[in-house]
């Protein structure tokens, strides 16, 4: 079974990036011309500092926001955790486009600096800041939901709040800030769209200049993305010391059941302050809704949404349930540290931080052959993509949970003869379903915001909704592509609305 | 769960999402003109001939190479029937790769010979025009910019706005102006451009929006783009630049048949559908393009080819010139 998930994930990801080596010897000399000049590694260098600074504000802001709401007494931290977490799972350009109507020039409370700010690299780091936060929030709160009780309770009785915080919580949600990081700076760094809007330049947008320009050299993209290798290895070396084989709990597993940490006299002040963090990232979709109200944009909405929703819908389903099962046999062989599964691990992270644009290149020559149409022109080849790029999402969801469940189980179903299918669906399965189902429903999110990857080879008539509100964006009525934005946001809800339900439904039904 | 059961999930997925379109009457196009003008053009050409269009279109930030690239790369096994380009030069990357089949729609007759390749390769139609936009509450009346130079003049150091001449119009626009006054001439531009702080906006709609909304002074765009602020109250004014010069660069929007294309003939009935002048007329009415053949209404404000000096270029040495500055032109963005 390994094997087989081996394989469907080598297909997928491994083919299209080989098919771009392939390509490497005809453009060697361009290649080396390329990146023997300095810019790309000034661009490089760039974009890894804007990583950095994003990344080191959304841990300052993440981390002690994901203690308030996992070990505090903060009011209403469940509701607030849900409104912070969601701007996430919406495509970044979607509130890039929401703050150009609060801060642009004719903006909500836009003036001529405000709109100089936002369309700077203080401007990316703000957009991205607010938008990959609630990665650093939701990973600290999971993992301080799984600490040990015993533990903190044992430090609260001779130690202060703050000093058990410091010493206890945050020390032991040290694998997941370290998992934050590493997320952050890899969704960062290879983020397109919104310093593309904001006129901000990055080595993937000079990747994609080989791709989108007049002279098409996808030799050239993929040997100047080469630089982007050893920085995905070397994101793997980090995350395989301070995170691989720790446990840390996924969401819901432990629930918020023990006394929460008071807040004292801080409480209102700290609430104030959580909430407007949590309400300004809201605002750029409360004012897209209000564009989108003025001008009729939301009665034009059906005429120019055509079947993009159910394109999303369809093809992100279907590649998170493959993602699902992906992630359920890797994730397990990964957490068993199973032979071969370390590697396909790598794969995975390599596909996720490899420019979108390279990869969509790569899959086009790998897919578009005469006997391939059934895959190539249809939903199929967005389902491909999808699996390629956020296998990883869905194995490392798995795999965390996995690592959670007592290895003795397993064993002993071995000593009494039970073959490896038996265990993984009689044992691992009904133990990680809840994982399965997260990382089904987390991988289905990336793939409803996924614009960067789809773009490239969507089949004709065929696209998501993110490309569709992508190609109407400059010339489209604003008035409609707002519209357009809000039907995006009103989606990722229903979405999230119903992974919520299904949560709470099997919390019941047990 | 079941090992034999992974083939038999992939292939009822392979049904769900192949099965969901029927392939029989459709025809697919590949287009570079902007989505919101192009698309409800061919929702009508699906009722009137009972064909399924099926569409891919550009991005703003790609426009015009996106869109060519992807003919580019699935050349091996063409997806598209026809590529309706938003300008005249990109035909000539594909013709020069032997992707294009020749086609003369009986409907491209009174199409002026310059705007159409003999042999049916391309057939021009409804162009757009390179104006320069220019905010009123910015610029006095009396300091209306006219030409394309004004771009670089000290006096609006800052000020001035265009578009990322890697992709989109903006790159035939260079390329053209490089064509009439050479090399060396065009290098200078460019370079004044850079000195004077001229904003590389990501596309022409941004441009657009950088002067609707006064962040810039005035810039360079198409007249679709202008029409588009005009229709949003912008207080802009579109000037038609270089009219005692070189004159103002026309481009047609041009229809090309896919050699290979998997519907052919629907692929000729779309082309000739595009091609009759209730379309040209509909694309001077929806966008402000410039009808190229003679009897074709426009709206007030649009104006006809003949009314204005127009820049005397061939489309086939700008293509030529547009790919032999390429590497100059990424050094100028610096990517």
């Amino acid at each position: 079974m390994l094997a087989v998930a081996g394989a469907v994930l080598l297909v997928a990801a491994l083919l299209p990036i080989l098919s771009l080596v392939a390509e490497l010897p005809a453009t060697a000399r361009t290649a080396i011309a390329v990146l023997g000049t300095a810019r790309p590694w000034e661009l490089l260098l760039r974009s890894m500092a804007l990583a950095a600074l994003v990344t080191v504000a959304s841990l300052a802001a993440g981390v002690p926001l994901g203690l308030l709401i996992a070990r505090t007494d903060l009011p209403f931290r469940r509701l607030l955790w849900g409104l912070h977490l969601f701007p996430f799972f919406l495509p970044p350009f979607v509130l890039a486009l929401g703050w150009f109507h609060v801060l642009g020039r004719t903006g909500l409370v836009g003036t001529e600096s405000t709109s100089r700010l936002l369309f700077s690299g203080g401007g990316a780091i703000w957009v991205l800041w607010l938008t990959f936060t609630p990665v650093c929030t939701s990973l600290v709160a999971i993992a301080l939901l799984g600490v040990d009780a015993g533990l903190e309770e044992a430090a609260r009785l001779v130690a202060s709040p703050v000093r058990v915080a410091t010493r206890i919580l945050i020390p032991a949600a040290r694998p997941a800030i370290v998992l934050a990081t590493l997320l952050v700076f890899a969704l960062t760094i290879s983020e397109l769209a919104v310093p593309m809007f904001l006129r901000v330049q990055v080595f993937p947008a000079a990747v994609f200049a080989r791709l989108g320009g007049i002279d098409y050299a996808p030799g050239e993209a993929f040997a100047l993305a080469l630089p982007l290798l050893p920085l995905a290895l070397l994101l793997l070396a980090v995350e395989r010391r301070f995170v691989g084989p720790r446990v840390f709990a996924v969401a819901g597993l432990r629930g918020m059941a023990r006394e929460p940490i008071p807040l004292g006299t801080w409480r209102p002040l700290v609430t104030l302050a959580a909430w407007l963090l949590v309400l300004i990232a809201t605002v750029p979709l409360w004012v897209l809704l209000s564009r989108a109200s003025r001008g009729g944009g939301l009665m034009q909405v059906p005429r120019w949404l055509g079947q993009a929703p159910s394109n999303s819908l369809l093809s992100g389903a279907i590649a998170a349930t493959v993602i699902a099962v992906l992630g359920f046999v890797l994730g397990h062989a990964a957490a068993r540290r199973i032979r071969g599964a370390s590697s396909l691990d790598a794969l995975s992270m390599l596909a996720f931080i490899t420019p979108a644009p390279v990869l969509g290149v790569g899959l086009i020559a790998v897919w578009n052959r005469g006997w391939t149409q059934p895959v190539y022109g249809t939903l199929a080849i967005l389902v491909v993509g999808f699996v390629a790029r956020y296998a990883v999402v869905g194995l490392r969801t798995v795999s965390s949970v996995i690592l959670q469940s007592p290895r003795a189980l397993e064993e002993a179903a071995a000593t009494t003869g039970a073959g490896a299918w038996r265990r993984l669906a009689r044992i691992v399965l009904p133990m990680s379903a809840r994982g399965v189902v997260a990382g089904w429903l987390f991988a289905f999110l990336f793939c409803v915001r996924d614009l960067e990857t789809a773009v490239l080879f969507y089949p004709a008539g065929r696209e998501p909704l993110t490309v569709r509100l992508f190609t109407l964006e400059a010339n489209g009525p604003p008035a409609v592509v707002a519209g357009l934005a809000v039907a995006q946001v009103a989606l990722t809800a229903a979405v999230l609305a119903l992974g919520a339900a299904a949560f709470a439904w099997r919390r019941a039904w047990r | 769960m079941n090992a034999r059961l992974w083939p038999v999930f992939l292939a009822i997925a392979i049904l769900v999402l192949g099965g969901c379109s029927s392939r029989s009457r459709e025809v697919v196009v590949y287009t570079s003109v902007d989505q919101v003008v192009s698309e409800p053009i061919l929702r009508d050409f699906e009722k009137q001939s009972g064909l399924t269009v099926r569409g891919v279109f550009d991005t703003e930030e790609t426009k015009s190479t996106g869109v060519l690239n992807r003919l580019v790369a699935e050349a091996a096994h063409p997806q598209a029937d026809v590529f309706w380009s938003g300008d005249p030069v990109r035909p000539f990357v594909l013709i020069k790769r032997g992707l294009v089949a020749p086609y003369e729609s009986p409907n491209a007759a009174r199409i002026p010979p310059t705007f159409r390749a003999s042999d049916g390769s391309w057939t021009g139609f409804a162009a757009r025009v390179r104006v320069l936009l220019v905010n009123k509450n910015r610029v006095l009346a009396s300091a209306t910019p006219r030409s394309i130079r004004d771009l670089a003049d000290p006096r609006w150091k800052g000020a001035t706005a265009i578009a990322n001449p890697l992709f989109g119009t903006t790159t035939m626009h260079v390329a053209a102006l490089f064509s009439i006054w050479g090399d060396e001439q065009g290098r200078a531009f460019l370079q004044a451009l850079k000195d004077n702080q001229a904003r590389i906006a990501s596309s022409n709609g941004e441009v657009k929006r950088l002067v609707a909304t006064g962040e810039v002074a005035f810039g360079v765009a198409d007249t679709d783009d202008a029409q588009e602020a005009l229709a949003d109250h912008a207080p802009i004014e579109v000037v038609f630049p270089d009219q005692d010069g070189i004159g103002t660069l026309v481009m047609p929007t041009t229809v090309s048949l896919m050699r290979g294309s998997p519907h052919p003939d629907a692929g000729k009935r779309l082309i000739d559908y595009l091609l009759r002048p209730e379309v040209e007329q509909r694309l001077a009415e929806a966008a402000a393009h410039v009808p190229l053949r003679a009897g074709v209404q426009t709206p007030q404000g649009v104006k006809r080819a003949g009314e204005f000096k127009a820049m005397q270029v061939d489309y086939n040495q700008v293509a030529e010139e547009m790919e032999r500055m390429q590497p100059l032109l990424k050094g100028w963005v610096g990517l």
